[in-house]
Parts: structure tokens; C-alpha cells; sequence
């Protein structure tokens, strides 16, 4: 079988379009999650116990019910709960959502491989509750964290090609468009994925480096 | 809220009922699938493995890249490449739900060979040497001393992995394989009640995967049990 190159030119350019709106709502949306995330893995220790149980019951929900059906469930569901919202906004909500709920979980683990001697000797060496987090148990952390969140980042990038069931126009929807159009299935999809790749090495590459960082006192 | 509960439960069940045979059969489609592409996935993340740690060079690095290309592209493209380019390329009609089954297949095969090597070079450098040296030759030795341990060690994360396995099997809706999610969307449309459906949909994903997660518990109890200490 022939490639149509010139099929592949032609797509470049909408497919980077939808690169745009992907990379879009990946930037608001994780960081959103990763701030969801803390919160939510800080109330799983809270001394309340209804709220380290709607705490527990996000993360079960964002691990053990599909991306997919959530997407449906927010694009489609909540029009008839009065609220209007554009495709736009409910993929940045569900992935800050979904990133949350692992994050969470990624986050606990890193806080729970830290030796609780190490806080009490902070505290009694008269480091404030704040100094003790920022000081003592951050920076210590963030080795741990650095690639547990490259993996979790890639991953909701990946995820937002889910967003094409809603005719979000992002790089999947883009792609979509083109194959319906053109019926070039090899040339569009094969360039699409490649662009998913680039970005996704990148990413790691991207995350390698700051956990090179996160971890360069390990070294000193 | 309290007083209202029932009444919305019952209101969501109620819009579910005439759809009740639609949900199970795509309910069992669901599981199926994810089952045969973990066993199908499986045994090529072993033959990865195998291929990287034992292959040569150029084999291992092609085993490097296919790792790398699965992990860096969405499942969804995956479902869309293994429906409409594999049957193109390869010249065989290939239905939704093989080329979905395919699809997953391939996915989870990438994750699982990385899993398998994480506990690769967990296990103890000197067994290996042990075992040559008790006259085992080079099939016996992954037979008996890598592999039981590779998977005794990998239950944990070989669950999630399949627990992720099952939630992406959702996408082969994209391709018209009638599963849990094409179901829920079918009967969304014929009713216009997407907020009962897909809440019920989330509640029977949320009940195979809880079922799954505790499962891999007891086996992990298990196991644990077995194996020597300090493993």
C-alpha cells in the first residue's frame, strides 16, 4: 500500500490547530487537578470522618469508573441539571476531576515515605507547622512525586482525545474530521499518533529532567 | 437530601428497567473482552520481555520503540488505528469487537512487559547464576525460577494494570462494539435521561472493578503467605 504524502501536508496544519486546543485544556486542567489532588489527599488525613469519607469515595470514583462515562455523564447530564457549560469547560473540569483523584493517591504515598520521626524532630526543633511542610517534608518529596506525576500527566494528555465524543476540537475531533473527509485512515491517523508521541516523549523527557533536579541533593 | 434519595434512586432504576438486557449482555461483552485481551496481552508482554532481555540488539530496541509508541498514544487512536489502518495494511476484514479486543490486547501488552521488568530487576542477582550452576539450562531457569516469581510479584500492579485495561475498554464504543458504554449511549438516546443511564453505568463499572480490586487483595493475602520472607 501507497502513502499520499501530500494528504499528510494537508493535515498538519488542522491537526496542530487541535494539538492547540489538547495542550489548551491540559494546561488548565492538571495543575487545576493537581491543587484538587492535594486538597483532597490532606482530607483523607483530616480528623473529620465524613470528610476523609468523601475524600476516599473521589479518589474510588476517579479509579474505578471510566473517563468515557464520565464525559458522558457531565456533557450530557448536566444540561438537564440546569447548568450550562461549554465542551470547552467540562474537559477542563473532567481532567483537573481525574487527575485529582490520582494525584491524591500519588501524593499520600509520597507523604507516607517520609519517616514520622522526621516531623516530630522539626516540630521539637521548633519549626512552625508551615516551616515543617515547606522546609523538611517538600523538598524531600519532590523526588518521589517528579515521576509518578510525568506518568499521570501523560496519561490525561492521552485522555483528552475522550473529548472528541463531545466534539471538542481538539487533536483526536481534528483527526476525525480529516479521516471522515479524506477517508485516509493510514496517512491522518498515522500523523496523529505521531504528534501524541512527540508530545508524550517530550513530556517524559521533560520529566526526567525535573526529577534530575527534584533529586540533585541526593548527589550533593 | 436524605428524604429525596430514595425517591432518585428509584427514579434512576426505573429509567434503566426497559434497558436491563442491553446493560447485562454489554456488561458481560465489557468483561469478556477485557479478560481475553489481558490473556491475549499478557502473553505478548511475556514475549517482549523475553525478546528485550534475550533478542539481540536491534530486536530489543524494536521492542524499545513499539513499548514507547504504545504508551505515548491514546488507546482511543490505538481503537481507531487497529478498526480502520490494521484491516487496510494487513488485507483481512477484522470486526469491531476482534479489532477491539486486538486493540487492548496490544496496549496492555506494552504496560504489562514493563511491569514484568520492574520485577525483573527486582529479583536477586545471584539466582540466576544459582540455577545455571545447578544444571538448569536457559528455558528451565525462566521457567521455573523467573517467571513464578515475575508474576507473584507483579499481582498488585498487574491489577491495576487490568483495573485500567477494563475502563479503557469503554472506547471500543468508539468503534460500535456493543459494551457496557455503547448500551448506556443507545438507550441515552432512545430516552433522553442521560443523568439516571450513565449514573447507572458508573455504578456497574464501579461494582466489577470494586469486585476486581478485592480479589487481587485476597490473592496478594495469599501469596503472601507462600512466599519466603523479605521477598
Amino acid at each position: 500500500m501507497a502513502i499520499d504524502f501530500s494528504v499528510v501536508e494537508t493535515s498538519v496544519g488542522p491537526l496542530l490547530k487541535g494539538l492547540a486546543v489538547t495542550a489548551h485544556v491540559c494546561v488548565l486542567g492538571i495543575p487545576a487537578g493537581i491543587a484538587a489532588g492535594t486538597v483532597a489527599a490532606y482530607c483523607r488525613e483530616a480528623p473529620a470522618r465524613a470528610v476523609r469519607a468523601l475524600a476516599s469515595a473521589y479518589v474510588e470514583v476517579v479509579r474505578n469508573v471510566p473517563f468515557l462515562i464520565l464525559v458522558y455523564l457531565s456533557f450530557f447530564g448536566l444540561p438537564k441539571l440546569g447548568i450550562a457549560m461549554s465542551a470547552f469547560a467540562i474537559g477542563v473540569v473532567a481532567t483537573a476531576f481525574y487527575t485529582g483523584g490520582y494525584f491524591c493517591e500519588i501524593l499520600r504515598a509520597a507523604l507516607h515515605s517520609l519517616p514520622r520521626g522526621q516531623l516530630q524532630a522539626a516540630r521539637s526543633l521548633g519549626l512552625s507547622e508551615w516551616h515543617t511542610q515547606r522546609y523538611v517534608v517538600l523538598p524531600q518529596i519532590f523526588g518521589f512525586l517528579a515521576p509518578a506525576t510525568t506518568s499521570l500527566t501523560i496519561m490525561m494528555f492521552k485522555d483528552t482525545s475522550v473529548f472528541s465524543v463531545m466534539s471538542l476540537a481538539e487533536l483526536t475531533y481534528q483527526s476525525n474530521l480529516l479521516t471522515a473527509d479524506t477517508f485516509a485512515y493510514v496517512e491522518v491517523l498515522g500523523t496523529t499518533a505521531l504528534i501524541y508521541w512527540a508530545c508524550s516523549v517530550l513530556l517524559d523527557v521533560a520529566g526526567q529532567w525535573s526529577e534530575r533536579y527534584a533529586t540533585r541533593y541526593r548527589r550533593a | 437530601m436524605s428524604l429525596a434519595m430514595p425517591a432518585v434512586l428509584a427514579q434512576m432504576f426505573a429509567a434503566c428497567a426497559p434497558f436491563v438486557h442491553d446493560f447485562a449482555t454489554g456488561a458481560a461483552t465489557t468483561i469478556g473482552s477485557s479478560v481475553a485481551a489481558f490473556a491475549l496481552g499478557t502473553l505478548i508482554g511475556v514475549v517482549l520481555l523475553v525478546v528485550r532481555q534475550r533478542g539481540g540488539r536491534v530486536l530489543a530496541a524494536c521492542v524499545v520503540v513499539y513499548v514507547s509508541l504504545i504508551r505515548g498514544t491514546p488507546a482511543l487512536i490505538q481503537m481507531l488505528v487497529a478498526y480502520y489502518v490494521l484491516p487496510a495494511v494487513l488485507n483481512i476484514p477484522l470486526a469491531p469487537l476482534p479489532a477491539g479486543i486486538l486493540a487492548l490486547a496490544l496496549n496492555t501488552a506494552a504496560y504489562i512487559s514493563e511491569i514484568l521488568r520492574g520485577a525483573l530487576n527486582s529479583l536477586g542477582r545471584g539466582q540466576l547464576p544459582a540455577a545455571r550452576a545447578l544444571g538448569m539450562n536457559g528455558w528451565q531457569v525462566w521457567r521455573y525460577i523467573v517467571f513464578p516469581q515475575l508474576f507473584y510479584r507483579s499481582i498488585p500492579p498487574l491489577t491495576s494494570e487490568f483495573t485500567m485495561l477494563l475502563k479503557a475498554s469503554s472506547l471500543m464504543s468508539i468503534i460500535a462494539v456493543h459494551d457496557l458504554a455503547t448500551a448506556a449511549r443507545d438507550a441515552t438516546l432512545q430516552t433522553n435521561l442521560p443523568l439516571q443511564l450513565f449514573s447507572v453505568t458508573a455504578v456497574i463499572y464501579f461494582a466489577i472493578l470494586f469486585v476486581v480490586s478485592a480479589a487481587s487483595r485476597r490473592l496478594e493475602r495469599r501469596v503472601a503467605k507462600v512466599l519466603p520472607h523479605g521477598h
